[in-house]
């Protein structure tokens, strides 16, 4: 069989992946745009979404949606503290101290739960329906539709918190005009708290809905936030939209190369096309409204 | 914290004048001999083997300290350039029977020319890109090594690199192995020193305060990253030769992005823009590490959380904030001294 037989097959489960990069790339974004920080243990709230989910549900005995919306909530306070605890002391320093700050939480976040977790990776089951369907000689689990669904409702929301509410208009206004911000009396460390939490919640949700499709362990969060920044930098940094767009072509591109090149490689696609992309072209797909600002 | 108190006690001062870095002064002899005085009065074979890994973790500091610390760049990739010293020096050996001198200068010349071709398209980036993109070549780097099994040998690396020798007299003990490590430490701190001092150094301090303010005074800025991009390399190369003789082994495992936080940490720890301070750093977080590593699982949780708490409390560097405090009291001090002298 040629490799071009395997392709509408990859090509969707690249695009399954390719939301929950989405999600991630949008975590990043929801940060950047209050406060310009980048935030690397933005992987880590996906990985304890899922985590937390299997606990509440098969440790606890929860029932399935108590157990994810409980572990959401737990994820959005420990995005909280994130923020109180490494992002808010550290509000004046440098880039590099930042960057080491957060990464240091990460790796704080994933060790700690290989303590209270274990170091076994871990699956939940499926939301509704095991048996893939069959569309076209493509098998597609119910599961992947949920994600997309997911992501699509998410994306919607998201839009109408930062476009159509005074709050997340407040957000986009510390970042893009700091100054500006403090004389309408915007408090900025409240936004930046505020988008730690949306963006922690939305990687946990991220983590519940891809777990049942792929294991999740305690260091499966670095890489997956990793990829999830390259998908907003690819689509266009600082765009919501930028990050969908972005993630889905990552996450396709990623899927496809197995057919072509030996899958050991595959964890490399994602750094090539950002060495690529920063190379070529810095402000993404769509572009950026950030590139050329202060801090970059 | 009382450790780190007395640890700024010895460090330099960055804000000191440029000038005074220029001889070799009193203080280098006494650090000097103290090092070379260490493993004589204190003979546990742990310390020597713990000084080796710092000594080597200090060349990686003291490299990147030329491109975070003085030319203002971020670089999350410093491990690769370690590793590829490391897999140089492993390979020239074991599969061409090179000499480890050979391989120890063939290293730095790899590294550094892995430096410039890298760094030739990444350095234009600035901040979090910059640093997202050399943590993308990080990450190749590792996926190509794992993969590329006839070169490297995969996951499992490659074993049986002869211990370091020259003119047939082997650095067999740690012991031997220190006074090599340090040796080449402070010839690297001789020549950053002299770097820093020339022109060239002058124009990294230069692009650290403003590209645009360098850029108008006629400093290629490009150029002048580049080149300390591929210095810091160099040195990591040095290091990674080093590392691989003294371990024998050389496996993707020890290159990761982890190595390159602890370093990073470091020269962040150590005070931006400062030589002597990541090495002080690099001894600290080295024997830091070597302590938790015997609580095992809770070794990682604790250090990661000992790291966001030394930079919550001292941001600018140990040796920065409480030498600069430290320089206010007793320039104080001095000023009503002299003032007094000059009332009389």
């Amino acid at each position: 069989m040629t490799p071009w037989a395997h392709i509408p097959q990859l090509a969707f489960s690249g695009i399954t992946m390719g939301a929950i990069y989405a999600l991630v790339g949008l975590g990043f974004v929801t940060i950047a745009r209050a406060s310009q920080i980048i935030n690397f243990a933005q992987g880590e709230f996906v990985m304890l979404g899922g985590m937390i989910t299997f606990f509440l549900l098969k440790g606890v005995g929860l029932p399935y949606p108590l157990a994810a919306l409980l572990a959401v909530l737990l994820v959005v306070i420990i995005g909280f503290l994130v923020h109180i605890m490494v992002v808010y002391p550290l509000r004046k320093a440098s880039v590099p101290i930042l960057l080491i700050a957060t990464l240091g939480a990460s790796i704080f976040i994933s060790n700690t739960t290989a303590l209270v977790f274990g170091t076994l990776p871990k699956a939940l089951p499926a939301f509704w329906g095991n048996q893939p369907l069959q569309i076209r000689g493509i098998f597609v689990t119910p599961q992947s539709l949920f994600v997309l669904g997911a992501t699509f409702l998410l994306l919607i929301s998201l839009y109408l918190l930062s476009h159509r509410t005074v709050t997340g208009k407040a957000m986009e206004a510390s970042s893009t005009d700091p100054l500006g911000a403090d004389l309408s009396g915007i408090s900025r460390n409240l936004m930046a708290f505020l988008a730690f939490g949306v963006s922690a919640g939305m990687g946990a949700i991220a983590g519940i809905f891809i777990t049942p499709i792929f294991y999740t362990s305690y260091h499966a969060g670095t890489l997956v936030g990793l990829k999830g920044f390259i998908a907003a930098v690819l689509g266009g940094w600082g765009k919501n939209s930028g990050a969908i767009l972005g993630g889905l072509v990552l996450g396709t591109v990623e899927s496809l190369s197995v057919a072509f090149i030996p899958s050991g490689y595959k964890d490399a696609v994602a750094f090539v096309i950002l060495l690529l992309i920063l190379n070529f072209r810095p402000k993404g797909i769509l572009g950026s409204p950030f590139i050329d600002s202060r801090r970059w | 914290m009382l450790p780190l108190w007395l640890l700024s006690l010895i460090l330099p001062d960055p804000h000191l004048d440029l000038r005074q870095e220029a001889r070799f002064r009193k203080r280098d002899l006494f650090y000097s001999g103290a090092l070379f005085l260490l493993p004589l009065v204190c003979s546990s074979p742990r310390l020597h083997y713990v000084m080796v890994l710092a000594g080597i973790n200090a060349i990686l500091a003291l490299g990147l300290s030329l491109f975070l610390g003085y030319t203002g760049q971020i670089s999350l990739g410093h491990a690769a350039f370690f590793g590829t010293g490391a897999y140089t020096t492993a390979i020239l050996t074991t599969r061409w029977g090179s000499p480890p001198l050979a391989a120890f200068w063939a290293s730095a010349a790899v590294a550094a020319a892995l430096a410039y071709l890298v760094g030739r398209s990444i350095l234009k980036l600035k901040g979090y890109f910059l640093a997202l993109a050399t943590l993308g070549f990080g990450e190749i780097f590792l996926v190509v090594v794992r993969e590329a099994h006839a070169l490297t040998g995969g996951v499992i690396g490659i074993f049986g690199i002869p211990l370091f020798s020259v003119a047939g007299f082997s650095f067999d003990t740690y012991l031997k192995q220190y006074y090599l490590i340090w040796g080449v430490l402070v010839g690297l701190i001789l020549f950053s020193k002299n770097l820093i001092r020339s022109k060239i150094g002058r124009a990294f301090l230069a692009v650290a305060a403003s590209e645009d303010a360098a850029s108008t005074v006629g400093i290629e800025v490009a150029h002048i990253k580049l080149g300390a991009f591929v210095v810091g390399a160099a040195f990591a190369g040095f290091a990674g030769s080093l590392f691989a003789c003294i371990m024998s082994t050389a496996n993707p495992e020890a290159f990761g992005l982890n190595l390159s936080v602890l370093v990073i940490m470091m020269v962040i720890l150590g005070g931006i823009g400062n030589l002597y301070g990541p090495i002080a750093a690099a001894i600290f977080l080295t024997w830091l590490l070597d302590i938790l590593g015997a609580y095992q699982e809770y070794s990682m949780p604790i250090y990661a959380l000992i790291l966001i708490l030394l930079l919550i409390t001292f941001p600018d560097g140990i040796g920065t904030r409480l030498n600069i405090r430290l320089i206010y009291l007793i320039s104080y001090w001095g000023r009503r001294k002299r003032r007094e002298r000059v009332d009389l």
